[in-house]
Protein backbone atom coordinates (compact mmCIF):
# COMPACT_ATOMS: atom_id res chain seq x y z
CA UNK A 1 0.00 0.00 0.00
CA UNK A 2 1.18 3.19 -0.98
CA UNK A 3 2.30 6.18 1.81
CA UNK A 4 -0.68 8.65 0.77
CA UNK A 5 -0.49 11.38 3.31
CA UNK A 6 -3.46 12.96 5.31
CA UNK A 7 -3.65 16.54 3.70
CA UNK A 8 -5.93 17.44 1.08
CA UNK A 9 -5.45 20.57 -1.25
CA UNK A 10 -8.21 22.94 -2.49
CA UNK A 11 -9.05 26.26 -4.06
CA UNK A 12 -11.36 28.84 -2.76
CA UNK A 13 -12.18 32.28 -4.45
CA UNK A 14 -11.97 35.22 -2.24
CA UNK A 15 -13.40 38.74 -3.66
CA UNK A 16 -11.24 41.65 -2.11
CA UNK A 17 -11.33 45.19 -2.85
CA UNK A 18 -13.20 44.40 -6.07
CA UNK A 19 -10.62 41.35 -7.14
CA UNK A 20 -11.06 37.92 -7.45
CA UNK A 21 -8.02 35.73 -5.73
CA UNK A 22 -8.10 32.25 -6.52
CA UNK A 23 -6.25 30.99 -2.83
CA UNK A 24 -4.86 27.92 -2.66
CA UNK A 25 -4.87 26.09 0.87
CA UNK A 26 -4.32 22.73 2.02
CA UNK A 27 -6.26 21.29 5.39
CA UNK A 28 -5.94 18.26 7.49
CA UNK A 29 -7.60 17.37 11.32
CA UNK A 30 -10.78 18.36 12.61
CA UNK A 31 -11.28 20.36 15.52
CA UNK A 32 -10.47 23.93 16.94
CA UNK A 33 -9.07 25.77 13.55
CA UNK A 34 -5.85 26.19 13.33
CA UNK A 35 -4.47 28.79 10.63
CA UNK A 36 -0.93 28.37 9.50
CA UNK A 37 0.80 31.95 7.63
CA UNK A 38 3.61 30.75 5.58
CA UNK A 39 6.65 33.11 5.82
CA UNK A 40 7.74 35.90 2.90
CA UNK A 41 8.28 34.77 -0.19
CA UNK A 42 7.28 31.07 0.26
CA UNK A 43 4.05 29.21 0.58
CA UNK A 44 2.28 26.80 2.88
CA UNK A 45 4.27 24.01 1.87
CA UNK A 46 6.89 24.93 5.10
CA UNK A 47 3.77 23.62 7.21
CA UNK A 48 3.35 19.54 5.74
CA UNK A 49 5.02 17.88 9.16
CA UNK A 50 2.26 19.92 11.35
CA UNK A 51 -0.60 18.89 8.79
CA UNK A 52 0.79 15.17 8.83
CA UNK A 53 0.99 14.86 12.69
CA UNK A 54 -1.68 13.51 14.04
CA UNK A 55 -0.78 14.33 17.72
CA UNK A 56 -1.92 18.03 16.04
CA UNK A 57 -4.81 17.20 13.83
CA UNK A 58 -6.59 15.28 16.25
CA UNK A 59 -8.11 18.18 18.25
CA UNK A 60 -6.59 20.91 15.39
CA UNK A 61 -7.89 21.60 11.83
CA UNK A 62 -4.72 22.63 10.31
CA UNK A 63 -5.54 25.16 7.37
CA UNK A 64 -2.56 26.23 5.40
CA UNK A 65 -3.05 28.75 2.50
CA UNK A 66 -0.80 30.26 0.21
CA UNK A 67 -1.29 34.29 -0.30
CA UNK A 68 -1.91 35.63 -3.36
CA UNK A 69 0.99 35.56 -5.39
CA UNK A 70 2.32 32.99 -3.88
CA UNK A 71 2.62 29.33 -4.16
CA UNK A 72 -0.57 27.89 -6.04
CA UNK A 73 -2.14 30.87 -5.45
CA UNK A 74 -2.07 33.08 -8.57
CA UNK A 75 -1.81 36.70 -8.72
CA UNK A 76 -5.40 39.03 -9.44
CA UNK A 77 -5.80 39.53 -13.27
CA UNK A 78 -3.56 42.27 -14.37
CA UNK A 79 -0.61 42.30 -12.65
CA UNK A 80 1.58 41.89 -15.34
CA UNK A 81 0.23 45.72 -16.14
CA UNK A 82 1.14 46.97 -12.65
CA UNK A 83 3.40 50.00 -12.58
CA UNK A 84 4.92 49.52 -8.95
CA UNK A 85 6.44 46.77 -7.82
CA UNK A 86 4.80 44.65 -5.24
CA UNK A 87 4.95 45.56 -1.81
CA UNK A 88 2.54 43.83 0.93
CA UNK A 89 1.10 46.05 3.74
CA UNK A 90 -0.19 45.32 6.97
CA UNK A 91 -3.26 46.32 6.12
CA UNK A 92 -3.66 44.22 3.04
CA UNK A 93 -1.90 40.88 5.01
CA UNK A 94 -4.20 41.76 8.09
CA UNK A 95 -7.27 41.80 6.00
CA UNK A 96 -6.60 39.24 4.09
CA UNK A 97 -6.26 36.55 6.66
CA UNK A 98 -9.66 37.22 8.37
CA UNK A 99 -10.75 37.09 4.61
CA UNK A 100 -9.64 33.56 4.28
CA UNK A 101 -11.10 32.60 7.65
CA UNK A 102 -14.14 34.04 6.82
CA UNK A 103 -14.66 32.32 3.05
CA UNK A 104 -14.00 28.91 5.16
CA UNK A 105 -16.45 30.04 8.08
CA UNK A 106 -13.22 29.11 10.33
CA UNK A 107 -15.19 29.68 13.88
CA UNK A 108 -12.42 31.45 16.01
CA UNK A 109 -9.84 30.27 14.30
CA UNK A 110 -6.28 29.93 16.29
CA UNK A 111 -3.58 32.15 13.64
CA UNK A 112 -0.33 31.15 14.00
CA UNK A 113 2.43 32.63 11.50
CA UNK A 114 6.20 32.61 11.14
CA UNK A 115 8.04 35.14 10.58
CA UNK A 116 6.11 37.99 8.75
CA UNK A 117 3.01 35.44 9.66
CA UNK A 118 4.28 36.19 13.35
CA UNK A 119 4.60 39.84 13.00
CA UNK A 120 0.84 40.34 11.30
CA UNK A 121 -0.45 38.35 14.70
CA UNK A 122 0.46 41.97 16.54
CA UNK A 123 -2.18 43.75 14.13
CA UNK A 124 -4.18 40.54 14.57
CA UNK A 125 -4.37 41.29 18.46
CA UNK A 126 -4.87 44.87 17.79
CA UNK A 127 -7.67 44.44 15.63
CA UNK A 128 -9.46 41.27 15.05
CA UNK A 129 -9.33 39.67 18.66
CA UNK A 130 -13.00 39.54 18.79
CA UNK A 131 -13.25 37.26 16.15
CA UNK A 132 -9.96 35.23 16.88
CA UNK A 133 -9.22 32.49 19.66
CA UNK A 134 -5.43 32.52 20.39
CA UNK A 135 -2.25 33.78 18.38
CA UNK A 136 1.37 31.86 17.83
CA UNK A 137 3.49 34.39 17.02
CA UNK A 138 6.82 32.51 15.73
CA UNK A 139 9.87 34.44 15.06
CA UNK A 140 7.69 37.38 15.76
CA UNK A 141 8.96 40.92 17.62
CA UNK A 142 7.68 45.12 17.07
CA UNK A 143 10.14 45.85 14.49
CA UNK A 144 12.51 43.79 12.24
CA UNK A 145 14.15 46.23 10.29
CA UNK A 146 17.05 45.37 7.44
CA UNK A 147 15.56 43.17 5.37
CA UNK A 148 14.01 45.18 2.13
CA UNK A 149 17.27 44.66 -0.32
CA UNK A 150 16.85 45.46 -3.99
CA UNK A 151 19.46 42.63 -4.50
CA UNK A 152 16.61 40.03 -3.62
CA UNK A 153 15.01 41.48 -7.02
CA UNK A 154 17.52 42.50 -9.57
CA UNK A 155 18.04 41.86 -13.09
CA UNK A 156 21.95 40.90 -12.50
CA UNK A 157 21.07 38.44 -9.65
CA UNK A 158 19.55 35.14 -10.11
CA UNK A 159 16.71 35.78 -7.62
CA UNK A 160 15.40 31.89 -6.51
CA UNK A 161 19.04 31.31 -5.17
CA UNK A 162 19.83 34.81 -3.38
CA UNK A 163 16.28 34.82 -2.20
CA UNK A 164 17.15 31.20 -1.04
CA UNK A 165 20.66 31.79 0.23
CA UNK A 166 19.80 34.77 1.63
CA UNK A 167 17.62 33.06 4.48
CA UNK A 168 19.77 30.08 5.08
CA UNK A 169 21.80 31.20 7.51
CA UNK A 170 18.63 32.28 9.95
CA UNK A 171 18.31 28.62 10.41
CA UNK A 172 20.01 26.63 12.90
CA UNK A 173 23.02 24.29 12.42
CA UNK A 174 21.75 21.75 14.58
CA UNK A 175 18.30 21.73 12.16
CA UNK A 176 18.41 18.44 10.04
CA UNK A 177 20.35 19.19 6.51
CA UNK A 178 17.08 17.77 4.38
CA UNK A 179 14.94 19.99 5.94
CA UNK A 180 16.73 23.22 5.88
CA UNK A 181 17.63 22.72 2.28
CA UNK A 182 13.96 22.06 1.97
CA UNK A 183 13.31 24.83 3.09
CA UNK A 184 16.17 26.49 1.07
CA UNK A 185 14.45 24.62 -2.44
CA UNK A 186 10.93 26.73 -0.89
CA UNK A 187 12.30 30.00 -0.79
CA UNK A 188 14.45 29.29 -4.55
CA UNK A 189 10.62 28.68 -5.91
CA UNK A 190 9.24 32.28 -5.02
CA UNK A 191 7.33 34.46 -7.60
CA UNK A 192 10.29 37.43 -8.93
CA UNK A 193 9.91 40.14 -6.59
CA UNK A 194 7.82 38.61 -4.15
CA UNK A 195 9.94 37.97 -1.57
CA UNK A 196 11.25 41.37 -1.45
CA UNK A 197 7.81 42.55 -1.77
CA UNK A 198 6.99 40.91 1.54
CA UNK A 199 10.30 41.98 2.76
CA UNK A 200 8.40 45.46 2.75
CA UNK A 201 6.18 44.67 5.25
CA UNK A 202 8.59 42.69 7.30
CA UNK A 203 11.47 45.45 7.58
CA UNK A 204 9.43 48.95 6.75
CA UNK A 205 5.43 48.09 6.66
CA UNK A 206 5.01 46.34 10.06
CA UNK A 207 6.22 48.86 12.72
CA UNK A 208 4.60 48.30 15.62
CA UNK A 209 6.96 50.39 18.21
CA UNK A 210 4.46 52.15 20.56
CA UNK A 211 1.50 50.39 19.92
CA UNK A 212 1.96 46.38 21.50
CA UNK A 213 0.98 48.02 24.74
CA UNK A 214 -2.45 49.18 23.14
CA UNK A 215 -3.05 45.73 22.64
CA UNK A 216 -5.74 45.03 24.90
CA UNK A 217 -5.05 41.35 25.66
CA UNK A 218 -8.54 39.64 24.96
CA UNK A 219 -7.24 36.73 23.31
CA UNK A 220 -3.57 35.09 24.59
CA UNK A 221 -0.56 35.49 22.40
CA UNK A 222 1.76 33.02 22.70
CA UNK A 223 5.23 34.34 21.03
CA UNK A 224 7.92 31.51 20.18
CA UNK A 225 11.17 32.19 18.71
CA UNK A 226 14.43 30.10 17.80
CA UNK A 227 18.13 30.99 19.00
CA UNK A 228 19.30 30.95 15.83
CA UNK A 229 17.29 33.62 14.74
CA UNK A 230 19.26 36.70 13.87
CA UNK A 231 16.59 38.59 11.67
CA UNK A 232 14.09 38.86 15.04
CA UNK A 233 16.71 37.32 17.92
CA UNK A 234 15.00 35.85 21.12
CA UNK A 235 15.99 39.10 22.85
CA UNK A 236 13.79 41.21 20.45
CA UNK A 237 10.69 38.98 21.01
CA UNK A 238 10.98 38.71 24.73
CA UNK A 239 11.20 42.73 24.36
CA UNK A 240 7.86 42.49 22.27
CA UNK A 241 6.40 40.25 24.51
CA UNK A 242 6.80 41.96 27.75
CA UNK A 243 4.69 44.86 25.82
CA UNK A 244 2.09 42.62 24.98
CA UNK A 245 -1.06 41.93 27.66
CA UNK A 246 -1.90 38.45 28.21
CA UNK A 247 1.11 37.11 26.08
CA UNK A 248 3.92 34.62 26.68
CA UNK A 249 7.29 34.25 24.85
CA UNK A 250 8.72 30.79 24.40
CA UNK A 251 12.80 30.35 23.27
CA UNK A 252 13.48 27.12 21.14
CA UNK A 253 16.78 25.31 21.69
CA UNK A 254 18.57 24.56 18.66
CA UNK A 255 16.32 26.52 16.17
CA UNK A 256 15.74 28.77 13.75
CA UNK A 257 13.63 31.23 11.77
CA UNK A 258 11.71 28.48 10.13
CA UNK A 259 10.99 25.95 13.04
CA UNK A 260 7.94 24.32 11.31
CA UNK A 261 10.24 23.28 8.56
CA UNK A 262 13.88 23.29 9.21
CA UNK A 263 13.18 21.55 12.12
CA UNK A 264 9.83 20.04 12.59
CA UNK A 265 10.30 17.71 15.61
CA UNK A 266 12.03 20.13 18.10
CA UNK A 267 9.47 22.72 17.24
CA UNK A 268 6.83 20.26 18.07
CA UNK A 269 8.05 20.06 22.02
CA UNK A 270 8.08 24.03 22.32
CA UNK A 271 4.41 23.79 20.10
CA UNK A 272 2.44 21.70 22.24
CA UNK A 273 2.16 22.83 25.00
CA UNK A 274 0.96 25.48 23.74
CA UNK A 275 -2.21 23.93 21.16
CA UNK A 276 -2.60 22.03 25.44
CA UNK A 277 -3.53 25.81 26.51
CA UNK A 278 -5.82 27.05 23.80
CA UNK A 279 -7.64 23.48 23.89
CA UNK A 280 -7.70 23.69 28.13
CA UNK A 281 -9.19 27.57 26.99
CA UNK A 282 -12.13 26.03 24.45
CA UNK B 1 48.56 25.16 13.28
CA UNK B 2 47.95 28.72 13.21
CA UNK B 3 44.12 29.54 12.30
CA UNK B 4 43.87 31.68 9.52
CA UNK B 5 47.38 31.55 8.68
CA UNK B 6 48.84 30.44 5.28
CA UNK B 7 49.36 26.94 5.91
CA UNK B 8 45.40 26.69 7.18
CA UNK B 9 44.37 28.66 4.66
CA UNK B 10 46.05 26.56 1.82
CA UNK B 11 44.24 23.84 4.25
CA UNK B 12 41.07 25.09 2.92
CA UNK B 13 42.04 25.75 -0.48
CA UNK B 14 42.86 21.85 -0.77
CA UNK B 15 39.72 21.13 0.44
CA UNK B 16 37.42 23.54 -1.47
CA UNK B 17 39.34 22.63 -4.63
CA UNK B 18 38.40 18.92 -3.97
CA UNK B 19 34.36 19.94 -3.37
CA UNK B 20 32.42 18.23 -5.95
CA UNK B 21 29.49 20.86 -4.58
CA UNK B 22 31.58 23.74 -5.48
CA UNK B 23 32.53 22.32 -8.85
CA UNK B 24 28.78 22.61 -9.22
CA UNK B 25 27.59 25.55 -8.09
CA UNK B 26 30.65 27.53 -8.00
CA UNK B 27 31.38 26.83 -11.98
CA UNK B 28 30.75 31.12 -12.70
CA UNK B 29 32.14 31.96 -9.73
CA UNK B 30 35.06 33.78 -10.77
CA UNK B 31 35.80 37.04 -8.52
CA UNK B 32 38.49 38.16 -6.55
CA UNK B 33 37.45 38.57 -3.04
CA UNK B 34 39.70 39.70 0.05
CA UNK B 35 39.22 38.05 3.88
CA UNK B 36 40.86 39.98 6.33
CA UNK B 37 40.31 37.70 9.73
CA UNK B 38 42.29 40.13 11.99
CA UNK B 39 45.56 40.32 13.68
CA UNK B 40 47.27 40.54 9.79
CA UNK B 41 45.72 37.98 8.55
CA UNK B 42 44.67 38.71 4.99
CA UNK B 43 44.51 37.41 1.95
CA UNK B 44 43.19 38.00 -1.79
CA UNK B 45 41.15 34.46 -2.83
CA UNK B 46 40.99 33.99 -6.69
CA UNK B 47 37.65 32.06 -7.04
CA UNK B 48 37.76 30.45 -10.30
CA UNK B 49 35.42 28.16 -12.17
CA UNK B 50 34.33 26.36 -8.52
CA UNK B 51 38.06 26.02 -7.62
CA UNK B 52 40.18 27.73 -5.48
CA UNK B 53 42.72 29.18 -8.33
CA UNK B 54 45.18 30.93 -5.92
CA UNK B 55 46.09 32.64 -2.84
CA UNK B 56 47.37 35.91 -2.39
CA UNK B 57 48.94 36.08 1.76
CA UNK B 58 51.32 39.30 0.87
CA UNK B 59 48.88 41.50 -0.81
CA UNK B 60 50.60 44.13 -3.46
CA UNK B 61 49.86 47.25 -4.92
CA UNK B 62 48.76 44.75 -7.91
CA UNK B 63 46.41 42.53 -6.68
CA UNK B 64 42.79 43.49 -7.49
CA UNK B 65 39.51 42.26 -5.35
CA UNK B 66 36.08 43.70 -5.89
CA UNK B 67 34.64 42.73 -2.80
CA UNK B 68 36.27 42.31 1.06
CA UNK B 69 35.02 40.80 3.92
CA UNK B 70 36.44 42.04 7.47
CA UNK B 71 36.16 40.91 10.73
CA UNK B 72 37.74 40.58 14.16
CA UNK B 73 39.25 36.95 14.43
CA UNK B 74 36.88 36.60 17.52
CA UNK B 75 34.23 36.70 15.07
CA UNK B 76 35.74 34.17 12.41
CA UNK B 77 37.06 31.58 15.56
CA UNK B 78 33.22 31.07 16.02
CA UNK B 79 32.03 31.04 12.74
CA UNK B 80 34.34 28.26 11.55
CA UNK B 81 33.30 26.19 14.93
CA UNK B 82 31.42 22.70 13.80
CA UNK B 83 28.51 23.94 15.50
CA UNK B 84 29.07 27.74 15.55
CA UNK B 85 26.73 29.46 17.91
CA UNK B 86 23.94 32.12 17.32
CA UNK B 87 24.34 35.47 15.13
CA UNK B 88 27.46 33.74 13.90
CA UNK B 89 27.21 30.66 11.71
CA UNK B 90 26.50 32.57 8.72
CA UNK B 91 28.48 35.89 7.36
CA UNK B 92 24.73 37.74 6.50
CA UNK B 93 23.85 37.09 9.94
CA UNK B 94 26.87 38.37 11.17
CA UNK B 95 27.26 41.22 8.76
CA UNK B 96 23.59 42.37 9.00
CA UNK B 97 22.84 46.11 10.52
CA UNK B 98 21.54 44.35 13.28
CA UNK B 99 24.68 42.74 14.38
CA UNK B 100 27.32 44.36 12.54
CA UNK B 101 29.85 41.68 13.47
CA UNK B 102 31.62 41.72 10.15
CA UNK B 103 31.89 44.09 7.26
CA UNK B 104 30.79 43.60 3.73
CA UNK B 105 32.89 45.76 1.68
CA UNK B 106 33.76 46.90 -1.91
CA UNK B 107 31.18 45.79 -4.62
CA UNK B 108 28.50 43.88 -2.38
CA UNK B 109 26.36 42.64 -5.45
CA UNK B 110 29.27 40.29 -6.24
CA UNK B 111 28.50 38.95 -2.99
CA UNK B 112 24.59 38.83 -3.67
CA UNK B 113 25.08 37.05 -7.21
CA UNK B 114 27.66 34.62 -6.23
CA UNK B 115 25.94 33.71 -2.55
CA UNK B 116 25.84 29.76 -3.06
CA UNK B 117 28.84 29.05 -4.11
CA UNK B 118 30.54 31.68 -1.61
CA UNK B 119 28.80 30.73 1.55
CA UNK B 120 29.40 26.79 0.70
CA UNK B 121 33.09 27.62 0.14
CA UNK B 122 33.56 29.58 3.46
CA UNK B 123 31.40 26.80 5.30
CA UNK B 124 34.06 24.38 4.27
CA UNK B 125 36.48 26.01 6.63
CA UNK B 126 34.48 24.40 9.57
CA UNK B 127 35.86 21.31 8.30
CA UNK B 128 39.60 22.87 8.22
CA UNK B 129 39.31 24.01 11.76
CA UNK B 130 38.50 20.65 12.77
Amino acid sequence: MAKIEPIVGRYVHIDYEGKDYRIYFEEAGQGIPLVCLHTAGTDGREWRHQLCDPDITKHFRVVAFDLPRHGKSIPPAGWWKESEEYKLTSKFYADFVMAFCRALGLDRAVVMGSSMGGNICLPLALDHSDELRALIAIEACEYSPGWWLSWLSHPHIHGGEVCATSVYGLMAPQSPDEYRWETWWYYSQGGPGIFKGDLYFYSVDHDFRGKCQTIQGKIPTYFITGEYDFACTPEMTQETAAKVKNSEAIIMKGNGHFPMSENPQNFKQYLMPVLEKIRARG
Amino acid sequence: MDEFGSQWMQRWQSRVNADGVMKNVGRYFDENVLLDFGDGNAYVVEFRGGRVERLVDKIGPEDRYHLALRAPKASWQKFVQRVPPPMYNDIWAMAHPLHGRLKIEGDVKVMWQNARAFTWALALMREVAH
